[in-house]
């Protein structure tokens, strides 16, 4: 049952705060997320080659989940969580997620007993759903890929994560064309559609094994603009119109706690600022402690409201102080005792705004996603809730307007080319139907005829 | 909330982006490269907007008035797409716009070809692919499109390519170079057997690889490869082989920047 969200869950922009959540989510052994306490959040990969069989990454994995749970002892952090991104042997093979769940949670457990330390284990399912050549949303892959979720939750995993796919496929072909309306259709309506169903079926898993339906994050295409936007120097995407995707994307990956996913929302979706306002959902974020998996511009910013502190992904290997997963846990633990210091002391909203402003004008993603301008755009999302293109298209266009707001105020500047996109973006949207149908009929005629890879069947159409 | 004062934000991080940007608009730079024969301007200026169908009246109006199909590829598509990857190499504009000037040379190419029976002449043949178990194609798709810009003929095996696949079609294409992209260190590994099928096969063609979790660190590993920090780096390595650097020793000399 999919409810669709139409009212703030925040009274007002101030009130959203890292450590704290409208509906906190009870999860693991002994752990409350968003109640009043930041947690770090692990993340890790396998060194290439050790998915070679499945002993070999079961064993893998059980050299980094010890090493966080001794390191995250060792320096005296009072929680965590392991966050295991599927590499595609795990998700194809729902056994081997099962049995490297099974493995993770046995040490867990063992430290969680001997030292009370508070833990969940976290498993994002990769999205196995596609062949070589097509996305295969609904096709022969889609019960192995709810397979996957099953037998994780069944050994172990707290958490039941994806980072879904569904209108990639378009919105590869039009963020490099600069297709505005390509964008709107591939996130705000395809992609809406596509997390309906899954994670109605995911709530269905997380409902029968006991756990956790968590959240999503559009990783596959706000990150992608994101990441093809790169630096303040690098000449690829304007930033302005990696920012609009993002504001489209929260709409999008809302859609998961509507179908019934709780949170925390996944640390790569810069768009939980947003989504937390309007659902009151925990969230996971990245910044600062990302950098070893990639570059943003938004290194603090995102820690203003976040539940879980996370990494992103750090391949397993030795570093001078340990191995990796030592080394960036014991970094997010630090950053979130800090932030739990601010909470007990009173200094939380004067943390929180440091954190924001040491990034708020450093380029037009951090100032939309600043939490006041965040409030802003899940209202415009809220407005037209219960139509996903509408409010997919609201997100936009008040995301065009704050980043006018702040260049009129001269504190937001940006390059001639970075204008001159937004004004592009922004005269599209304004002239796009306000009617569902209407674009959604218009873009499955052109789409069909210039993405060869679009298929409509992916989409129930 | 909190907020900075307007003169305090330039000590807190500098937008060197907005500092240094260039006085002239890229339309301008554009005017200022184009070739100045009245037939081929408009075909430079077409691939430059990026109009397809501009593109191929321009082109129709040179052949009726006597330029010969084949030869208006080089001395008319390509001039207005070498207008267009300088100005992205000089940072006047992104992205977006090559890849639609891109789509608009390709439709140009076939154009002309429909006009005439002799083929036209590539630059080079290159092959690209996405690793073995890895369907994140965009920056592939980018390397692709960059190298048919360039005018390089480019043999796209498309993504989650098997190893042997690979092999198959460097042997049967015989390509100048090949190219591998992955975004997962996970599926990266497979170009060390790629590059150690190729050798034991014989071929020493370059391996540019890129994407993602792929780093020089690793590419470095094997014998064949040379990393390309950007997809824009893959035309550029092209370019060295065809000016005669073909030792992987010298290329990654030019290219490997950490």
């Amino acid at each position: 049952m999919v409810k669709k969200y139409t009212s703030m869950a925040y009274a007002n922009a101030d009130e959203l705060i890292f450590g704290n959540s409208k509906f906190p989510v009870k999860a693991g052994l002994g752990l409350e997320i968003g109640a009043g306490y930041t947690t770090p959040e692990v993340n890790y990969a396998p060194r290439p080659g050790a998915g070679a069989s499945k002993e070999k990454l079961i064993k893998e994995y059980e050299r980094i989940t010890t090493d966080i749970m001794a390191r995250m002892v060792q320096i005296g952090a009072p929680s965590v969580v392991l966050e295991t991104e599927h590499v595609q042997q795990m998700s194809n093979n729902p056994t081997w997620g099962g049995a490297v769940a099974h493995a993770q949670k046995t040490i867990m457990e063992e430290y969680h007993d001997e030292y009370g330390i508070k833990c969940a284990l976290r498993h994002t399912i990769g999205d196995i759903r596609e062949d070589r050549d097509y996305l295969q949303l609904r096709g022969d892959k889609y019960s192995t890929f709810m397979e996957a979720f099953e037998e994780v939750a069944n050994n172990g995993a707290d958490l039941l994560a994806v980072e879904s796919m569904g209108g990639k496929e378009v919105f590869d072909y039009s963020i490099l064309r600069n297709d505005t309306a390509g964008i709107l259709f591939g996130i705000g309506v395809l992609g809406s559609m596509d997390m309906e169903m899954v994670w109605s079926d995911i709530a269905d898993v997380a409902k029968k094994t006991g756990t956790v339906a968590s959240g999503d994050t559009d990783c596959a295409q706000a990150n992608t603009a994101m990441f093809i936007a790169g630096g303040l120097l690098d000449k690829n995407l304007a930033h302005t119109t990696a920012i609009v995707a993002r504001a489209i994307s929260a709409a999008r990956s809302l859609c998961a706690y509507e179908a019934g996913a709780v949170g925390p929302g996944k640390d790569c979706g810069y768009e939980n600022s947003i989504i937390k306002s309007i659902a009151g959902v925990p969230i996971a974020q990245e910044g600062k402690t990302s950098t070893c998996a990639h570059s943003d511009l938004m290194g603090n910013i995102v820690m203003q409201c976040c539940d879980l502190w996370s990494n992103e992904s750090v391949e397993y290997h030795g570093e001078f102080g340990g191995t990796t997963v030592q080394c960036w846990s014991e970094t997010l633990a630090y950053d979130c005792s800090m932030m739990n210091v601010a909470l007990k002391t009173g200094k939380a909203k004067d943390l929180r705004d440091i954190l924001v402003l040491s990034d708020k004008y450093r380029d037009p993603q951090g100032y939309v996603l600043a939490y006041d301008n965040a409030y802003k755009v899940g209202q415009a999302i809220a407005k037209d809730g219960e139509n996903n293109y509408l409010r997919s298209k609201n997100a936009a266009i008040e995301c065009c307007n704050i980043i006018e707001e702040g260049t009129n105020s001269g504190k937001l500047r940006l390059t001639r080319f970075e204008t001159n996109a937004l004004a592009k973006v922004k005269a599209d949207l304004e002239a796009l139907t306000d009617d569902a149908d209407k674009f959604m009929s218009d873009n499955l005629t052109k789409f069909k005829q210039e993405v060869a890879v679009f298929k409509l069947e992916n989409y129930g159409l | 909330m909190l907020d900075l004062k307007l003169e305090d934000i330039d000590g807190i991080l500098v937008r060197y982006n907005v500092a240094l940007e260039k006085e002239m608009t890229p339309d301008e730079a554009a005017e200022e490269l184009y070739p100045k024969d009245e037939l081929i301007y408009p075909v430079a200026k077409a691939i430059y907007e990026g109009e397809e169908d501009d593109v191929v009246d321009a082109l129709q109006a040179a052949i009726d008035a006597g330029k010969k199909p084949i030869a208006l590829i080089d001395d008319a598509l390509m001039v207005g797409m070498g207008v267009v990857t300088q100005l992205y190499d000089e940072g006047i504009i992104f992205l977006p716009n090559v890849m639609m000037s891109a789509d608009a040379m390709l439709a140009g190419i076939d154009f002309c070809k429909s006009q005439t029976t002799e083929v036209p002449e590539p630059r080079g043949k290159v092959v690209c692919h996405v690793a073995e178990g890895d369907v994140h194609d965009i920056g592939k798709n980018i390397v692709a499109a960059l190298l048919r810009a360039n005018g390089y003929e480019v043999i796209d095996l498309g993504r989650d390519v098997p190893v042997d696949e690979v092999i198959a079609a460097v042997e049967k294409e015989k390509p100048m170079m090949l190219t591998g992209t992955a975004l997962m260190t996970t599926t990266m590994y497979a170009f060390k057997e790629v590059n150690d099928k190729l050798l034991e096969k014989g071929i020493k063609i370059p391996f540019a690889c890129g994407g993602g979790a792929v780093n020089q660190d690793f590419v470095s590993q094997y014998e064949l490869g040379v990393y390309g920090e950007e997809a824009a780096d893959a035309p550029k390595i092209a370019d060295a082989i065809v000016a005669g650097t073909k030792d992987i020793t010298a290329l990654r000399e030019e290219f490997h920047k950490h």
